[in-house]
């Protein structure tokens, strides 16, 4: 394993992360840049491709495989009476996934079925962060959020299932939903990152109304990649907007590792680059990520801009549920299968008292209860009715009030100059 | 009240709506203290702030990103393209956010991306386009491409006002060629989107066009008239919705069609519309449609090839003549 200082201070360019460039430089030539690292281990993997003797190219994985899974980190926010709800939202998204398999298997599910295995953790806890004011979009691996902030399992499931009372109508599938009026849902495109700068958008359009929001979206490794990436998190940067931007670092795009992904050694690192904070936690530790998202949003409702926090983990399954992710190393789920999100959190509760194994007994007990109630009656909901097909294209008058969120933009200290005639521009003429 | 040219139109029209509507704010590049590439923000900041009048970083598709969600919040952003060849730049939040939002999760995304587009004024391949018919194809747009002062200010504000993401394609040869005086005598009115104008009236032959290319057909009629040909021009003014009704009724009245525009042949919208008139009229057709449109080229640079390339008076007149004498 590869040693470096607790504190993880970079010596590879320029000043503080958030200070930007109204912060003081240090008189010293070498500049320096915090990513905090709250993990309390940080296993070091590679995966190269590599011809094997039978001439196939394959995954070839070395690592850090031998450490004890370690303990997790005692958040700083979370009661007693939070940490069971949250730990309850855990079991509900690993119980709705479940069913849902269960629904493809037997054929019920139109198209197929995305996973949040093994990040149940990052969704949920993030989502907990978030106040009744803010807003959030989740991506595809992020279902449990939709829990958290309101949503049933019998959407997700009608959703996947193509029915008439899902969310959409049968318009769209899988989490692909939103919901302006009560939820703050902003919904998602299969298109990755383009998130970012609409949930950019939206604190813009809260600090226009007079309100400093949070608005919380997740990318992954892969995703990051992509340009609109850049350009949201970039103008969230600049303008001071509070974006939370959560990096589902777990490993595998597809079927394509970090290592051909990106060059640099953490995602975290990205953000000193976009003169925000960044920082690091284990994304199957839910206090860590609880307590990096809490002071992610905190920033953002005191006006501070834009967090980028990189959640390390593992996607446990394949990228759909037609993937069976023969390309990665066993041994690489093996270790991960050890840090499952929700064992180690009940054994957190339990150790902790929080929680009896006889009140665990029914906890579990009862989110499988609200699990097959939800099935049923998603089961239930009729197919759409295909005179619905060419409806809603458009917001016709009368379809949808337009509603200020926020109460509308009170124009202050409006200056007095009038229209005049435009200066003729100097170009095309 | 004193003519104003087709800019000054554009930039009154959207003045008006930030005044009437503190809820209506502009973002797009050097929009602010610079007033934009072409002058249509010039001196809002110092009426409207920075808050409303916001420049941002090179990023086309944060901009149309970040006025989509400030839209989900009930605001109607007016995003500008400094020139719409770079509308490119934000072509996926364009079709597959805004396009598809209300459909899929019913939410409405009332805003508004505008900007220059065009040849004429020798911008070359990357400053001159029309692409309208990139987004043609997308349900859930609404597209609009003025041709007169009147039509591009009546037509902004039912954009602004409109619930629905509507690309405005100012045409920049128009911008400060041509003037003419806003009816209601400066006070407030809209041009409904999805609704054709006649330009001119005519019994022997329509030209179905819009944009600057009206323009041409207006002077080809002129000439026309003077050979006994009475030519009909129909302005289309919104290419989405087209305005099917209008369409039928100038080609069942003259039973000739020509159909003009600035935008390359191929996948044009001519043909669209041609498919319109089989639809609606193929009874009343005296002759075959014709279409005119520029060549299936990149806009060429140099003023002899952009001649070559564009649509021009003559090519009316020659089409015109030969469906007469069909």
């Amino acid at each position: 394993m590869k040693k470096r200082p607790a504190s993880k201070a970079r010596h590879n360019g320029a000043s503080r992360p958030a200070a930007g460039r109204n912060g003081q430089r240090p008189a010293d030539q070498e500049r320096r840049y915090r990513i905090p690292d709250w993990r309390l281990e940080r296993p070091q993997f590679h995966v190269t491709q590599k011809r094997t003797e039978a001439g196939e190219v394959r995954y070839s994985f070395t690592g850090d495989l031998d450490l004890a899974p370690p303990p997790i980190r005692e958040s700083g926010y979370l009661t007693r009476e939070k940490s069971i709800e949250l730990y309850r939202w855990m079991l509900l998204n690993r119980r709705m996934e479940q069913t849902l398999e269960t629904l493809y298997k037997q054929s019920k599910v139109v198209g197929g079925v995305y996973f949040g295995l093994g990040q149940e953790a990052c969704s949920c806890a993030s989502a907990l962060a978030l106040g009744d004011g803010d807003w959030f979009a989740p991506m595809i691996r992020n279902q449990g959020a939709l829990l958290v902030r309101g949503f049933h399992p019998r959407d997700v499931m009608m959703q996947y299932m193509a029915k008439a009372d899902s969310p959409t109508h049968g318009k769209d599938g899988t989490s692909h939903y939103g919901d302006i009026a009560q939820r703050n849902m902003v919904s998602p495109i299969s298109m990755l990152g383009d998130l970012i700068p609409i949930l950019t958008g939206v604190a813009l359009g809260a600090r226009l109304q007079g309100r400093n929001i949070a608005a919380l979206t997740w990318i992954g490794d892969g995703g990051q990649s992509t340009g609109v990436t850049h350009e949201g998190l970039n103008f969230a940067a600049v303008q001071k907007l509070g974006l939370v931007l959560i990096v589902e670092n777990n490993l595998w795009a597809y079927s394509t590792p970090t290592e051909m992904q990106f060059a640099i050694e953490d995602l975290a690192e990205r953000a000193i680059g976009y003169g925000v904070p960044g920082m690091i936690v284990d994304g199957t530790d839910a206090c860590q990520v609880f307590d990096a998202t809490l002071e992610a949003v905190q920033r953002a409702h005191r006006g501070e801009g834009p967090t980028l926090i990189e959640a390390k983990m593992m996607r446990m399954k394949g990228h759909a549920i037609h993937d069976a992710a023969g390309y990665v190393p066993p041994e690489m789920l093996e270790f991960w299968r050890k840090r499952d999100p929700i064992a180690r959190f009940e054994k957190h509760l339990l150790g902790k008292k929080w929680l009896t194994p006889a009140q665990n007994r029914e906890l579990i007990a009862e989110v499988e209860r609200q699990v097959d109630e939800d099935r049923t009656l998603a089961e239930a909901s009729p197919m759409p009715d295909p005179a619905q097909a060419p409806k809603g294209v458009y917001c016709d008058p009368g379809c949808h009030p337009i509603t200020l969120k926020y109460g509308g933009v009170k124009p202050a200290r409006r200056g007095g100059a009038k229209l005049k005639q435009s200066e003729a521009a100097l170009h095309f003429r | 009240m004193p003519a104003v040219t087709y800019l000054e139109a554009i930039r009154l029209a959207l003045w008006e709506e930030m005044e009437r509507d503190p809820n209506v704010f502009c973002i797009g590049e050097d929009i602010g203290i610079y007033g934009g590439a072409f002058k249509v923000t010039d001196g809002f900041i110092d009426r409207f702030g920075a808050e409303r009048v916001i420049d941002t970083p090179i990023a086309e598709s944060a901009i149309v990103g970040a006025a989509y969600g400030a839209s989900l919040t009930g605001l109607r952003p007016v995003a500008e393209f400094q020139f719409m060849d770079f509308i490119a730049c934000a072509f996926n939040q364009i079709v597959n956010v805004l396009a598809k939002s209300h459909y899929r999760w019913g939410a409405p995304a009332p805003l508004v991306l505008r900007g220059p587009s065009g040849g004429g004024v020798h911008g070359g391949p990357f400053h001159s386009q029309n692409p309208e018919m990139w987004f043609v194809k997308t349900p859930g747009l609404k597209v609009v491409c003025p041709a007169t002062p009147a039509d591009a200010y009546g037509l902004m504000k039912s954009a602004i006002r409109d619930n629905n993401p509507v690309i405005f394609f100012e045409h920049k040869f128009l911008y400060r060629r041509i003037k003419e005086e806003l009816p209601n005598g400066g006070g407030d009115f809209t041009v409904p989107l999805g609704r054709a104008r006649q330009a001119r009236a005519g019994r022997d032959l329509s030209v179905i066009t819009y944009a600057a290319m009206v323009h041409v057909a207006l002077e080809a009629a002129e000439a026309l008239a003077a050979e006994g040909i009475e030519v009909e021009v129909l302005d289309l003014r919104t290419v989405l919705p087209l305005d099917r009704e209008a369409i039928a009724e100038t080609v069942r009245k003259t039973s000739r069609a020509i159909i003009l525009h600035e935008d390359t042949l191929t996948g044009g919208l001519a043909g669209e519309i041609a498919a319109i008139i089989n639809e609606e009229a193929f009874d009343w057709l005296d002759a075959p449609i014709s279409r005119i449109a520029a060549l299936d080229t990149p806009v060429p640079f140099s003023p002899p090839l952009e001649h070559a390339f564009l649509p021009k008076v003559e090519d009316v007149v020659r089409e015109a003549r030969r469906l007469r004498a069909w």
